[in-house]
């Protein structure tokens, strides 16, 4: 619920200052309202998501629901801080509520470590979502160290010797000026690639590769390609973000490995539809489907972005801005939605229906919502990302607002089907079990 | 009163409904063998896939219908994992409700 109010303030945000998206990115407000999207939308869901998927796909039980709940506080109070301090471009006090963020996170990755160590069978699956996490916690790091940069001390001035602020002042310092030595576009674009591809798609890779197969009833196809995948997108990574910093010409070469990457998995998610015994496939995979056919653009346009030489026009700066947006707000979110589309009916109806099983006929999850909404739903975010993409290409506030007022359409209709879901809580739907009928035994018989 | 057989049993487990899948555990092919004696029914059974988080609810579905089944005393469920569950062990009911290829 926290991460749906955030995608709206984010959509409300954009509405208010269409500039988000039609100016060039680096700018307060861009930077407030991407990291409202990304952590408040995405990363709420994304985290809260992985503490009830990851012990189901990995088979085994989370360590700690209590250290999850102190998570969720620390996480609430830092992306709340951050966003409205970004937004006033206080980067002292981004760092103070980054703190909190961080040490919300720390909790998570500790959590779902202790989490992992405990899985029976270990799998490219486990190993997706380590390396997810791994690249979490780089992505906060880096983040805080950026923020550290853009700081100054001249408390250590004033600050009596003994004290015992002095050390991590001083820390901060040091690490101010090391970072000062890149440039500071190429540290935060590096930064963007170490959460939206380390962590975001990195932890979709992982988790569809569990997921589809179970709701496709299918099964993965050549564990070999996806792990192949999965370390030539890590490697890819690790080598796009030393290319970033630098600035160096190589970085296509490193966004070469990680489009391969997606390539074997693109392969493998092919593969593992052709196999599959269910044949009509429901809407919140379509999302799914709908995401990862926005991947393809996103990821020649990141190609056509890194290409040696690549002059800075006002042009390839709003692509660079379109690229962001059909990642984050199309790859990552139509994904995330449609997600929550299986992650909301199994709460609602496990908190509902679960104990009444065999007692009272329940709904099935698909009869929790509305699918015609789903679709109407699906129809006009895609339109609004698009739609999106094209007026940041433009830099055309005018097609900002158009298109920020479809996706929040789309958004409308969603968290009505939301609402239809959480209907369910106050008024459940139970009928009595339909009388036996007359079948013909189909199990063994003993 | 029903007699107490295997049919009996089995129309009970009918009403035990996957909801993901929105089909019965019978007619999924998830009851791999009921056993009756003495009004104990022992159910072995298995879930779509392991780690299935619908597992204690659909667990307790099948001992909450069965228990309410005229002369059972007693319900024992057994989850296996072998043989892993596949479609092609499902009736032609849940092919056909699920409409598999």
């Amino acid at each position: 619920m926290a991460g749906v109010l955030a995608l709206v303030g984010s959509v409300v945000l954009l509405g208010v200052r269409p500039d988000i998206l039609a100016a060039y990115h680096y700018n307060q407000y861009t930077v407030a309202a991407t990291h409202l999207w990304v952590l408040g939308f995405l990363g709420s869901v994304a985290m809260g998501a992985m503490y009830q998927l990851v012990p189901v796909a990995l088979e085994t039980r989370l360590h700690s629901e209590r250290l999850a709940a102190w998570h969720f506080v620390l996480h609430l109070v830092g992306v709340a801080g951050m966003v409205w301090m970004f937004w006033r471009w206080d980067l002292k006090q981004v760092g103070h509520f980054g703190s909190a963020l961080a040490a919300g996170v720390a909790l998570f990755l500790y959590n779902l470590g202790r989490t992992l160590r405990t899985v029976p069978r270990w799998n490219v699956v486990a190993t997706g979502i380590t390396a997810a996490l791994a690249w979490l916690g780089l992505t906060v790091l880096a983040g805080l160290a950026i923020a550290a940069a853009k700081c100054t001390y001249e408390s250590l001035e004033t600050l009596p010797p003994g004290h015992w602020l002095r050390w991590p002042l001083i820390a901060l310092q040091a690490t101010a000026h090391w970072l000062g030595r890149f440039d500071p576009l190429a540290v935060m674009h590096a930064h963007a690639h170490l959460g939206g591809v380390g962590f975001f798609l990195m932890l979709i890779v992982a988790v569809s590769l569990k997921l589809l197969p179970m709701f496709a009833l299918s099964e993965l196809q050549s564990p070999r390609r996806a792990g192949a995948a999965l370390g030539l997108l890590n490697l890819g990574l690790a080598a796009l973000v030393v290319t970033l910093t630098g600035r160096s010409r190589f970085q296509f070469v490193a966004g070469g490995v990680l489009a391969t990457g997606l390539i074997l998995y693109g392969l493998e998610l092919r593969a593992i539809l052709r196999a599959r015994q269910r044949r009509g496939l429901d809407w919140g995979l379509r999302h799914f489907l709908v995401a990862l056919g926005l991947l393809a653009p996103t990821a020649l346009l990141g190609l056509l972005l890194a290409w040696p030489g690549l002059p800075a026009t006002l042009l390839t700066t709003q692509l660079e801005t379109v690229y962001g947006w059909l990642g984050l707000a199309g790859v990552v979110s139509l994904t995330v939605l449609g997600f929550l589309y299986k992650i909301v009916p199994f709460q609602v109806w496990y908190h509902t229906y679960a104990r009444h099983v065999g007692r009272f006929r329940v709904p099935a999850l698909a009869d929790l919502y509305s699918e015609r909404l789903q679709k109407v739903s699906l129809g006009l975010v895609l339109a609004g990302v698009l739609g999106g993409a094209l007026a940041a290409a433009l830099a055309s506030t005018g097609g900002v607002r158009v298109a920020v007022l479809v996706l929040a359409l789309g958004l409308g209709v969603f968290v009505t089907n939301l609402g239809l879901m959480l209907r369910h809580f106050w008024r459940p739907r139970l009928e009595p079990l339909a009388p036996p009928r007359a079948a013909p035994a189909s199990v063994s018989r003993t | 009163m029903k007699p107490l057989d295997e049919t009996t049993v089995l129309d009970a487990l009918r009403q035990v409904v996957d909801p993901e899948l929105n089909c019965n555990l019978v007619d999924l092919g998830l009851v791999y063998s009921t056993e009756i004696r003495d009004g104990h029914v022992r159910v072995v059974m298995t879930l779509t896939t392991a780690g299935c988080p619908m597992h204690e609810s659909l667990v307790e579905g099948v001992r909450t219908a069965l228990r309410a089944l005229d002369g059972v005393r007693e319900v024992t469920v057994e989850v296996v994992w072998d043989p892993p569950w596949s479609p092609a062990m499902m009736t032609p009911e849940g092919r056909a409700r699920l409409g598999l290829a």
